[in-house]
């Protein structure tokens, strides 16, 4: 019970096992969603999407107060131009630096409805997911228009980029952004270069969480020319034995780090892990968590980034 | 005849989470693997200490407060552990024993205010007393937690949860050699307190007609499972249903006498938990369950069924 709640809490990169639950309710919702708003009518000019909920979105005019409830989409809008439509943003958005002068309404995890109406926005974006619909709803009851978004993987990227551009006037910078986004995601995987390439991304040690197939930082992992030794587990992460870890014998194993002073993780002392030999080697990649905790306009940098941390630039350990 | 049973299927037990695993381990190389000596055996061996722990707890505390209900983790001990941790990683607290320790010291935290609480009014732990008082301080340490967790802004603090549950992950030799260290004191005491525990089960009145030191048994059972299950949450986390289900499996095929009891609920807890555990980490391999989930699926039918003949019979 707990648990799931806590889980459904985290942030979007420290995807829980639950995230299966999670994922049939979010479906469910969407279909229930679906079928409940299909006979809407449109108003004569304005702008109208439909949002990955299903949701019909309208607006009168290009939004000039925005609020966003995602890092991604915080950073998505300052990379078009819209940085400065915006009046609110979570506690988690911290870039570009100018974002840090935009209010935070909290964490975002569920939304503070007030503390996001209280800004005035006249749009708020919003991560598609369970407890976010909810919020999307009781915003639009507040005659908040509020646009659910799906950003999981690269390929949401550019989507979300053209709705964001649409509502708010973007849409030449937004499609150029869009492309490139676009371009990434369909970029093949890159060949691995011949020695130390094979990577476990760890979530969580006790119980250990891997990130799998189903999550972007694997397409990153695979742009930057590195084996996810989880490929086969589909979903975005999943909890596995420390023994299928060993027996994988990643080379890398790559940690988030959101805390300034990088160093190993404290799991790396203790005595089981130590039957993993990237552990035994010291291999850990120490990722900033601002670059690679989420999909965004630097997934570039974070594929060129990764790259030159496997080819041994700035050491074996970094 | 049923000793020998038990015996059979805790030895099998050990033997199947030594041998099975996610991992593919050739047969030849299972007596010189890395993967087997320093993951799975460890990880068997901690699953046998901690399932029968819990189940010698469980039939301990079942036999002090006279309910069946009663459970290891019932009088507070997971919340109070549940905030230790959460403690520890708001403070920062680095080191691979921070957390176990803060979670023990949680644990006996609860545990001391729980006991403070059965004494009040010269009430000499009265089981209402107790029971109340448990459920109480849980619900104060996780209500503690859940504030904490709610306005603190560190991500990593949301896992204290995964942590809490995480069950036999973080297994090795050391956490082993610690509990085997540590176990055998409140088990003797439990032992020791098994004539006693007998005459309890009439009443306390009828107990100390029958020359029991009633006042002591209690206190000692109390403090002995409390402090046998602090240490299991330290090393696995919250397992449930094997302190519940365990003591009424053992109860029904060897009878109210806690001198054979107590110690089929210990090898009964630890074959469960050691099937449980090889269960949770092959049968979606490479993923894993929740072990905690896994003894729950097997207790309860075994329970039921058992429940079953029981009650007709």
């Amino acid at each position: 019970m707990a648990l799931a709640h806590f889980a459904r809490r985290r942030s979007p990169i420290s995807i829980s096992p639950g995230m299966g639950i999670f994922i049939m309710r979010r479906w469910l919702l969407a279909w229930l969603l679906l079928a409940a708003c299909r006979p809407s009518g449109r108003p004569a000019g304005g702008l109208t999407v439909t949002d990955a909920a299903g949701r019909t979105v309208s607006l009168a005019a290009p939004a000039r107060r925005v609020v966003s409830l995602l890092p991604s989409f915080t950073e998505l809008l300052f990379a078009m131009g819209a940085g400065d439509r915006l009046v609110g943003r979570t506690a988690w958005c911290d870039y570009p630096p100018a974002a840090h002068a935009v209010p935070s309404v909290g964490d975002g995890m569920p939304p503070n409805v007030e503390a996001v109406a209280a800004r005035h926005p006249d749009l708020v974006v919003l991560y598609h997911s369970g407890p976010n619909v909810t919020a999307a709803e009781q915003l639009a009851r507040l005659g908040i228009p509020a646009v659910l978004l799906d950003l999981n993987r690269l390929e949401d990227l550019g989507p979300a980029a053209r709705t964001l551009g649409r509502l708010t006037g973007r849409e030449v910078a937004a499609e150029s952004l869009a492309a490139a986004m676009d371009s990434l995601a369909a970029r093949p995987p890159r060949p691995a270069p011949p020695p130390f390439t094979s990577i476990v991304f760890v979530v969580w040690d006790n119980p250990p969480i891997v990130i799998g197939r189903g999550s972007y930082l694997h397409q990153l992992a695979a742009l930057a020319g590195a084996r996810n030794v989880f490929a086969d587990v589909t979903v975005p992460s999943a909890q596995v034995s420390l023994e299928t870890i060993a027996a994988r014998d990643p080379d890398w194993i790559a940690v988030l780090q959101d805390s300034a002073p990088p160093g190993a993780p404290a799991f790396a002392t203790r005595r089981e892990w130590r039957a993993v030999r990237a552990v035994r080697e010291r291999r850990f990649l120490l990722l900033p968590g601002s670059l690679f905790g989420r999909p965004g306009p630097r997934s570039a940098e974070a594929v060129r980034e990764l790259r030159a941390r496997i080819e041994g630039v700035g050491g074996a350990s970094r | 005849m049923r000793w020998a049973l038990l015996g059979s299927v805790a030895v099998l037990a050990l033997l199947a989470s030594v041998m099975l695993g996610p991992a593919a381990v050739p047969w030849g190389e299972l007596a010189h693997s890395d993967i087997v000596w320093n993951l799975r055996a460890p990880r068997a061996v901690l699953a046998f200490l901690v399932g029968g722990s819990l189940g010698v707890a469980g039939a301990g505390l079942q036999a002090l407060v006279r309910n069946p209900l009663a459970d290891p983790f019932l009088l507070g001990l997971s919340g109070g552990a549940g905030l230790g941790a959460v403690v520890a990683l708001a403070l920062h607290l680095s080191g691979p024993w921070a957390l176990p320790l803060a979670a023990f010291a949680g644990a006996l935290a609860a545990l001391g205010l729980v006991y403070r609480m059965g004494l009040v009014g010269g009430a000499a732990l009265d089981p209402r007393i107790l029971l109340l008082g448990g459920v109480a301080v849980g619900a104060f340490t996780a209500a503690i937690t859940t504030a904490i967790v709610s306005l603190a802004d560190a991500a990593e603090l949301r896992n204290a949860f995964l942590w809490l549950w995480g069950g036999l992950s973080a297994a090795s030799w050391d956490s082993v050699l610690l509990l085997a260290l540590y176990a055998p004191v409140p088990l003797a005491v439990l032992m020791a307190a098994a004539r006693p525990l007998d005459l309890l089960a009439l009443g306390e009145e009828p107990a100390r007609y029958l020359g029991a030191d009633v006042e002591a048994v209690k206190r000692r059972v109390y403090l002995a499972a409390s402090l046998l299950t602090a240490a299991a949450v330290a090393v696995s986390g919250v397992i449930g249903f094997v302190g519940l289900v365990i003591p009424h499996i053992a109860r029904l095929a060897w009878g109210h006498h806690h001198r054979a009891l107590l110690p089929a609920a210990f090898i009964g807890g630890g074959a469960l938990l050691a099937i449980a555990d090889t269960l949770a980490r092959t049968v979606v391999a490479p993923r894993e369950l929740p072990v905690g989930v896994v003894t729950a699926l097997i207790g309860v039918p075994v329970f039921a069924l058992l429940l079953r003949r029981w009650t007709i019979a």
